[in-house]
């Protein structure tokens, strides 16, 4: 497990793009912490660096679900979901198989539906705007 | 001539028949059919599996209460996107078959496009036109979009949410607060309880567009608020009466809900309502509005209602009626009529559109 920081909004997107270029082309990323860690800034940072999208145009899915961004990003929000059945219907399983990398926000509320291997990012307030950040490979 | 429209972008499946663009003659809504229930209602049919289960049905029953039958259709307009692709797909195979089978120009319809002419088709029924160029603001639990309308209805985006949608903030701090979710109309049921003026949340600035809007900080902003107090107890309590009762009343709300938490709720929607009207007012000038269109989920929040109605913009403001806010079909057929004027069809390989942008 890498322990990283952060001290603002821009810090935490440039981290994102570094830790983007350290990803495999087809991977499943969870970001956990709780409301406002800052799951969709660091989401903003991973795909810039992976190419396929500004960090402006990034918005967060928590109503819509699944943002797709070419090439091959997946940017997931399970935060409405209740039950694993829901998520389940999301055709996730569908998504793990493509060869990309699929970004989960609240995916931790489901593990019974989540690839054995993955990497889990989790995020946590560490005063005023300051995160600290922890990077961890699960079965990888 | 009536045209049929189909949505199926996210939660909701739903279909609707319009006539000459200005008369909706039936607009049916899964979620609304008492039939739905034993599927279980609530759920949302966020999965193409539960849209499948729904359209025929919701479709059948939008030609029946029409009185329209097939051979009488101008066309078919389904949305194409942005939403969920698998979604998506549902309405748009179902339009494709009906347009096929009965010899149907198919349109294909940007969801937040509709959003816009659910208002335009209902200000022609009171006899009137949105004036051009307009200013609109579709904001819902997924977008939150400002965009310039032009004659021939074109669209320029003026400013979005670089993070969080207005709708869903309001859905978040309510889920907070044990209100549950969607959390909108409770907030909005609750903040004339409160004291708007109570908490004051500082929004940092943003950098890059002006016009572009945020909501995660005040998001953030209320979890601070609610860490800082213990507020353990009202929120057990809240979550009691949601177990006993799926709709409480605002006074059963009331008996659980404390006058700090009503002043916060006050002072988070008159700040979410500011941040809208804020960006309206300054794009209003710059452009020469000369209406506004407020459209989405949001805009059957009855706080934002008034506080634009008090606004005193020089043009005239435009809601739709509050079941023509929320998705449904009727807008995207109503959508649907310039584009059968302008010739625009689709054809069978009209594809689905997870990111279709309105403008850009």
């Amino acid at each position: 497990m890498r322990k990283l920081s952060t001290n603002s909004e821009d810090e935490t997107i440039a981290l994102g793009e570094r830790l983007a270029r350290e990803l495999p082309s087809r991977c499943v990323v969870l970001l956990i912490g709780e409301l406002g860690a800052g799951k969709t800034t660091l989401a903003k940072g991973i795909v810039k660096g992976l190419g396929a999208a500004a960090p402006e145009e990034v918005s967060s899915p928590t109503y819509t679900l699944i943002h797709e961004y070419s090439p091959r990003v997946y940017h997931v929000d399970l935060y409405r979901l209740e039950e694993p059945r829901e998520a389940l219907t999301l055709g996730l399983d569908e998504i793990f198989d493509r060869d990309a990398v699929v970004l989960i926000e609240w995916g931790d509320r489901f593990p019974q539906i989540l690839p054995a291997d993955r990497i889990e990012i989790e995020l946590r307030h560490a005063g005023g705007d300051a995160r600290e950040i922890l990077v961890s490979r699960i079965g990888l | 001539m009536r045209i049929l429209g189909i949505e199926t972008s996210c939660d909701e499946t739903a279909a609707a028949v319009v006539e000459d663009s200005i008369n909706l003659l039936a607009s049916v809504v899964a979620s609304q059919l008492d039939t739905h229930g034993k599927y279980g209602g609530v759920v949302p049919e966020l999965a193409s599996r539960e849209h499948l289960r729904a359209i025929v049905q919701v479709v059948r029953e939008a030609m029946e209460r029409s009185g329209t039958s097939y051979p009488a259709l101008g066309a078919v307009a389904v949305t194409c996107g942005p939403g969920l692709v698998g979604s998506l797909l549902v309405g748009m195979t179902f339009a494709k078959a009906l347009s096929f089978a009965h010899g149907l120009p198919l349109i294909g319809v940007n969801h937040i496009e509709g959003h816009i002419h659910a208002v335009v088709m209902e200000t022609r029924h009171g006899g009137q036109e949105v004036e051009l160029p307009a200013l609109a603001l579709v904001a819902s639990g997924g977008h939150t979009h400002l965009f310039e309308v032009r004659e021939g209805w074109r669209y320029r985006l003026l400013g979005k949410t670089r993070d969080d949608a207005a709708g869903e903030a309001y859905d978040k701090v309510a889920k907070l607060l044990g209100f549950g979710y969607p959390g909108g109309p409770v907030i909005d049921r609750l903040a004339p309880h409160g004291n708007p003026g109570a908490v004051r949340f500082t929004l940092a600035k943003m950098k890059g567009n002006p016009l572009d809007f945020s909501f995660s900080g005040l998001k953030t902003a209320v979890l601070r608020w609610t860490q800082a107090r213990d507020l353990a107890a009202e929120i057990q309590a809240r979550r009691a009466l949601l177990k006993s009762n799926s709709r409480p009343a605002t006074e059963d709300w009331l008996a659980v809900t404390p006058r700090d938490t009503l002043d916060l709720l006050a002072s988070f929607q008159r700040t979410v309502i500011e941040e809208l009207l804020r960006r309206v007012r300054l794009t209003g000038e710059q452009i020469n509005a000369r209406a506004l269109i407020v459209s989405g989920g949001v805009a059957a929040n009855q706080g934002l209602r008034r506080a634009a109605e008090q606004a005193r913009f020089p043009y005239p403001v435009l809601f739709p009626t509050v079941g023509l806010a929320t998705d449904n079909a009727a807008m995207i057929a109503a959508a649907a009529f310039a584009k059968y004027r302008r010739g625009e069809f689709a054809g069978l390989d009209l594809g689905a559109s997870a990111g279709l942008t309105l403008a850009s």
